[in-house]
């Protein structure tokens, strides 16, 4: 009873999304000209922007009190980054702040025809802003590639900094009233910020900009923050996730690569291994990258951690009732410019992800993205996840929580392995500038999956096999010799 | 007729049931020669093993991803810095082809097998044919149905054969032994049918071998001497005239095809008899026509003319075209076939390879156990009914019992022979005594206790056979009980051997921790990731040939010298490097633009194959080329010790190896207590220091050690100034000792 229940509710949630989902993501994007400046139809009453240096990317997250000062009903924000930026802003995600059921609201890049200028992004709301009228918004957003190491190498045992630049003014297309600035850092030890006027105030780790009084909009106001940061930068560059469902085995495997780089201070004399040896007996904290904690689902079997050049024997996984966490430990200690990529992999059994529908399709319901759960977070440039769907899989529908300009691309295609003959249908999708914090989202996918594309397999075969033997047999009634045989 | 075969077994005698029990034992006999070479994947993980076989595998990966043409074209400009390698013409491809082949079958088929898995298993699944192939070869030498099972399970499981064939071990051995053993079945076939056809296949199958393995001129060698054996024996038949020429004629062709044979075949030496001797059978067959159509006296005269001219001619021929240079005298190698003290005064760097030592005796038994004692009594059954192929046995077993005892890895050869032999005798002594015929008993005999029971009652008494055979069933469950003991041992001694001696990957050590849990010491794979990741994409590498071809498939870096030592006054100069001072060896690596040196230290560990231990081939190596500047004596102190501790000479403290060594090693440890523990020495309180190196990397156990080659000086100093000026800014003794230096100066 209760998986019917959730199957429906699953296909309800489905066929709601599937209108969305199943449109090219590139397309929806409108070319808009190289001079396009939005129109200044809003302003904002009242702004707070929190940017968040606490992981190895930067979290910016703007409340903001939007008014609409035009005539008549609006429904696009715009929301300006710069051209450098806008390569490295991911996870674009808005909700109305007052109400929580409203849902994640539309939010794309605009593409524009010129580089060098400043570029947007478009939020949509679901309903047209009356003329007057005041929405609260909260846009959260995340940079990757943010810091810069300041001095750019220290010691194995120095500490670390990092200096991020932002503007004391939140980025606005549009006049803002009164805006206040904070600022969190990973530890208290802040040794240099800009300061401007009295401002700002300090208080722990967290750095108060502000408030100001009215700004025109684009207004920026330069400025830089160097803190203390002693933990590894980590910086997936690619992520590669294979997902492979088998209805004959009852399993999905999964297969993770990594590319993975220390974004952070390099060493400025070589590695000393006596440093390092003597320096784990009272553990202090440190700049590189020791270890990477994988929580996988519960449930997950055969985990593996390998590299180009074998099995890395330095991994630990625990798998009971509760939890499956697989502890992985580099070859080498990571230090910053280094570089370390490797695979995991693990199976699971489908009935953990796989539901039958009433209808006899079937639907997948995988994380979008799983990968290491480290308190200094983990920020990835790509991820291509692909699906591989049994042999003959039809009708493939999906859908992912993943915010949607964060969706590079999508295509279903055929993927031949395994003595497949029409071979495996195929789900990529490819998403760029993510960080950990989509751990939890989710990827769902319909699919059909008839009897006799089941059974083509195993009917392939025993033709093959069959037909060997009568031409083995065919062949061996030929008279080769001159002699007839006796 | 005096013996009934009871009808026990009449219902499984059909000829049909007999062939499917052989498959299905022949089965088995694969499975278990390939499960027996499991035990370092399920124990380790399917890795490549030990040194050579990382080439071969790095080889097919270029050829699969490459293809066969530029893999036939490849010069590889990542070894052999800065002279690089041709290696497509100076390897055997054999080994690559085959599992390049099995690859592309098996991605047609769409199943997406890894190519290193594929290199893993190869040698298993060789293993597998080879035993079948045993059974054949065997086949031909008796009619005992059981000996050439015997044969298979014997060579399926045998330590010799093992030892080049776990899974992992991927070297031209690997399909080479499969393709001897086949290739020698060929040649008893077509000896024995006389047939082309026969001696087609086998001359294929020696052009495979060629392609596979250096190996082949045992075979070059093997087939000559049986023919000439046989002639001598005065056992020419038209039979050896045919398979002879074929395989000869076809076989040489087909080994001239490989790049790196050429036209050795016509060239050197080691392949001359089989030329002679088939200029032989051409003579000897001449003379037989001639025979047939002159006169007796005549025939005579001829004759004598004929030998004597054609020896001398043939015997001037070749030493004149060896004077001259067309022929090329006996290699290195050879020579130390003969003579195995050669190696070690004129070639130390074929000397320095442990398996290229003569084999000690204790080895014969543990690679073949009881097979070795059975071996004689087999060869000793060939001489009973010495038919033509019979000799080859006893050919074979002669020749391969003499290399296998001057070199260690040419046990790999005898194995064969020995297993044949051994299946031999054994199923000699099972037919014997587990037959379960009786003697038929004359009931008159069986009335009275008369003690000649056969009388005969009609013909002659000569007509009658004696009753020959063990009828008595304590001495058949003795000897057949005794016989079970020795093979279930055998079994024993296999699986132990197997496990315990032949299934390490030598990249990956295995350690018990105090729970009783295995401990992986992963430094090598640790190191050379490192190097991968961390380094240059073309930095060059220097450290001693042994690890060149790990460096070159597991760290991806150009290196200077590897396995493949065909250039000595290369290695020597990284011998030289490695043994001389710092202000020597720093132009040194400069000239060859290394940018990281890599050396292998076992002190912390105990791991004793460390680079220390193998210092003294270095420095003989080096001083084979540099006589005046590296001398092995100055490495050992007055008593004639070698020694890394306080004793240690100036030379030896002076020189790169020891520094890099040792460098920082005793501030690992509390003041004075740094000890070796491979030389189990305690270590001088002062670290040597580096001057023109700096530390880059040391693995978690010290195993492997990185330093990376400074650059110039910024400021044009020489390094010693240069690293003297930084230490004087911190220590005070240094600036002390300047102090010292001025005043001499006044």
């Amino acid at each position: 009873m209760k998986p019917y229940s959730i199957t429906t509710a699953l296909l309800g949630f489905l066929s709601t999304a599937l209108a969305s989902a199943s449109t090219e993501t590139q397309s929806s994007k409108d070319n808009l000209p190289g001079d396009f400046k939005p129109p200044q139809v809003f302003k904002n009453a009242n702004l707070v922007h929190v940017i968040s240096l606490e992981k190895n990317y930067v979290k910016e997250q703007i409340n903001v009190l939007v008014q609409n000062v035009a005539s008549e009903p609006q429904d696009e924000y715009y929301l300006p980054f710069t051209a450098e930026q806008m390569a490295r802003v991911g996870g674009f995600e808005v909700k109305d702040r007052k109400d929580a059921n409203a849902g994640p609201f539309v939010a794309e890049p605009v593409d524009h025809a010129s580089l060098d200028s400043v570029q947007y992004y478009r939020i949509r709301f679901p309903t047209p802003l009356k003329a007057g009228a005041q929405q609260t918004l909260g846009i959260s957003f995340y940079y990757l590639k943010a810091y810069t190491p300041l001095p750019a190498s220290v010691a194995q045992d120095e500490l670390q900094f990092l200096v991020y630049d932002f503007s004391i003014y939140a980025p606005s297309a549009y006049p803002t009233l009164k805006q206040k600035t904070e600022v969190k850092s990973w530890s208290s030890a802040i040794p240099g910020y800009t300061k401007i006027k009295d401002f700002p105030t300090k208080q722990g780790a967290k750095l108060t900009y502000g408030p100001f009084e009215e700004q025109p909009a684009g207004a920026v106001s330069p400025a830089q923050v160097r803190f203390e940061y002693e933990k590894p930068v980590t910086h997936v560059a690619e992520l590669d996730r294979d997902i492979e469902v088998s209805h004959w085995g009852g399993n999905v495997a999964f297969e993770e690569r990594y590319e993975l780089y220390h974004r952070g201070a390099n060493l400025s004399t070589p590695f000393n291994r006596v440093k390092w040896v003597q320096a784990a007996f009272y553990n202090p904290p440190t700049h590189a990258l020791k270890e990477l904690r994988v929580p996988l689902q519960v449930g997950s079997v055969d985990a593996y951690f390998i590299d180009t050049i074998g099995n890395v024997s330095t991994s630990r996984f625990r798998s009971n009732k509760r939890e499956a966490l697989l502890e992985l430990k580099p070859r080498y200690p990571l230090f910053g410019g280094w570089k370390y990529p490797f695979t995991i992999g693990w199976n699971s059994d489908a009935a953990n992800f796989v539901r039958k529908t009433a209808t006899g399709g079937y639907v997948l319901k995988v994380p979008f993205l799983e990968g290491p759960k480290q308190a200094e977070g983990v920020e990835y440039q790509q991820v291509n996840v692909k699906v591989l769907l049994p042999e003959g899989a039809e009708n493939v529908k999906f859908f992912t929580t993943i915010p949607e300009s964060s969706i590079a691309s999508t295509s279903v295609g055929i993927t031949k392995s395994y003595l497949d003959t029409v071979g495996r249908t195929t789900v990529t999708i490819t998403a760029r500038n993510l960080v950990d914090e989509f751990r939890d989202r989710d990827l769902i996918i319909s699919y059909d999956a008839p009897l006799i594309s089941t059974l083509r397999k195993p009917i392939v075969i025993f033709v093959s096999i069959l037909s060997l033997y009568v031409a083995t047999w065919a062949i061996g009634k030929v008279q080769v010799g001159f002699q007839p045989r006796k | 007729m005096t013996a009934k075969s009871q009808d026990l077994l009449a219902g499984v005698t059909a000829p049909k049931v007999r062939t499917l029990l052989r498959v299905v034992i022949l089965f088995f006999i694969a499975g278990a020669a390939v499960s027996s070479r499991l035990f370092s994947v399920i124990r380790f993980e399917s890795i490549i093993h030990e040194f050579d076989p990382w080439f071969n595998f790095r080889a097919t990966k270029y050829l699969v991803a490459n293809g066969f043409y530029k893999f036939w074209d490849w010069f590889d400009d990542r070894t052999w810095h800065p002279l690089g390698r041709v290696t497509g013409g100076t390897l055997y491809p054999g080994l690559m082809v085959t599992s390049g082949a099995i690859y592309h079958a098996l991605r047609a088929l769409t199943i997406p097998v890894d190519i290193r898995n594929i290199c893993v298993l190869l040698a298993p699944a060789f293993s597998g044919l080879t035993a079948y192939a045993t059974y054949l070869l065997t086949n031909e030498m008796t009619t005992s149905p059981s000996a050439g099972l015997l044969a298979a399970i014997f060579m399926g499981i045998a330590p010799g054969y093992i030892s080049r064939s776990v899974a992992g071990s991927y070297d031209n051995e690997a399909i080479a032994i499969f393709l001897l053993v086949f290739t020698f079945f060929l040649w008893i076939k077509a000896l024995k049918l006389g047939s082309m056809l026969w001696g087609a296949l086998c001359a294929l199958f020696y052009g495979y071998m060629v392609a596979s393995w250096g190996g082949y001129a045992f075979i070059t060698c093997l087939l000559p001497m049986h023919a000439l054996v046989l002639i001598c024996m005065g056992r020419y038949s038209t039979r050896l005239y045919v398979s002879y020429t074929t395989w000869y004629a076809l076989g040489t062709l087909a080994s001239m095809q490989i790049p790196f044979v050429g036209f050795l075949p016509v060239k050197t030496s080691e392949h001359m008899p089989a030329l002679g001797i088939f200029g032989f059978l051409q003579l000897i067959g001449f003379i037989q026509y001639v025979r047939s159509a002159i006169s007796g006296r005549q025939f005579q005269t001829f004759l004598v003319t004929l030998l004597v001219a054609t020896f001398g001619l043939g015997l001037a021929g070749l030493v004149g075209l060896t004077s001259l240079g067309y022929i090329a005298p006996w290699g290195g190698r050879f020579y130390s076939l003969w003579d195995t003290g050669y190696a070690k005064i004129h070639i130390p760097i074929i000397a320095s390879v442990s398996e290229h030592q003569p084999t000690a005796w204790p080895s014969f038994f543990f690679d073949l156990n009881f097979l070795i004692w059975l071996f004689p009594a087999g060869v000793y059954l060939c001489f009973q009914n010495l038919r033509d192929e019979h000799v080859f046995i006893v050919v074979y077993a002669m020749f391969g019992s003499y290399f296998a005892g001057v070199m260690v890895r040419l046990m790999l050869t005898l194995t064969p022979v020995v297993c044949v032999a051994a299946a031999i005798a054994v199923s000699q002594i099972l037919d014997t005594y587990l037959s379960v015929k009786v003697p038929i008993v004359d009931e008159t005999a069986a009335s009275s206790t008369d003690s000649a029971p056969k009388k005969a009652k009609g013909g002659l008494r000569a007509t009658e056979k004696p009753n020959v055979g063990i009828f008595n069933n304590l001495s058949k469950v003795v000897v057949t009980g005794a016989m079970t003991i020795y093979l279930l041992m055998f079994v024993t001694h296999c699986t132990w051997v197997t496990s315990n001696a032949y299934s390490s990957p030598s990249v990956v050590l295995a350690s018990r921790l105090p729970d009783g849990s295995q401990h992986i010491i992963d430094d090598y794979r640790e190191a050379y990731q490192w190097l991968r990741q961390n380094t240059k994409e073309d930095a060059k590498i220097m450290s001693w040939w042994d690890y060149g071809y790990q460096i070159g498939g597991m760290a991806d870096r150009p290196t200077l010298v590897d396995n493949n030592t065909w250039n000595n006054t290369h290695i020597a100069t990284v011998g030289k490097a490695m043994s001389s001072r710092e202000e020597v060896s720093y132009p040194i690596m400069r000239q060859h633009e290394v940018d990281y040196v890599l050396v292998v230290f076992g002190g912390l560990l105990g791991y004793s194959g460390d680079d220390i231990n193998k210092f003294l081939w270095m420095v003989r190596i080096a001083e084979g080329i540099w006589p005046d500047e590296v001398k092995e004596r100055d490495f050992f102190t007055a008593r004639g010790e070698y020694k890394v501790d306080h004793d240690a000479t100036e030379t030896m403290k002076n020189s790169l190896m020891y520094k890099m060594s040792y460098y920082n090693y005793n501030t690992l440890f509390p003041s004075g207590q740094a000890v070796d523990r491979v030389r189990g020495v305690r270590m001088p309180d002062q670290g040597p220091v580096l001057d023109t190196v700096e530390e880059a990397f040391t693995s978690e156990n010290w195993i492997i050690r990185i330093y990376k080659v400074k650059d110039l000086d910024n400021v044009g100093r020489d390094h010693g100034a240069a690293a003297a000026f930084a230490r004087g800014q911190k220590k005070k003794k240094i600036q002390k000792k300047r102090g010292a230096r001025v005043l001499r100066v006044d």
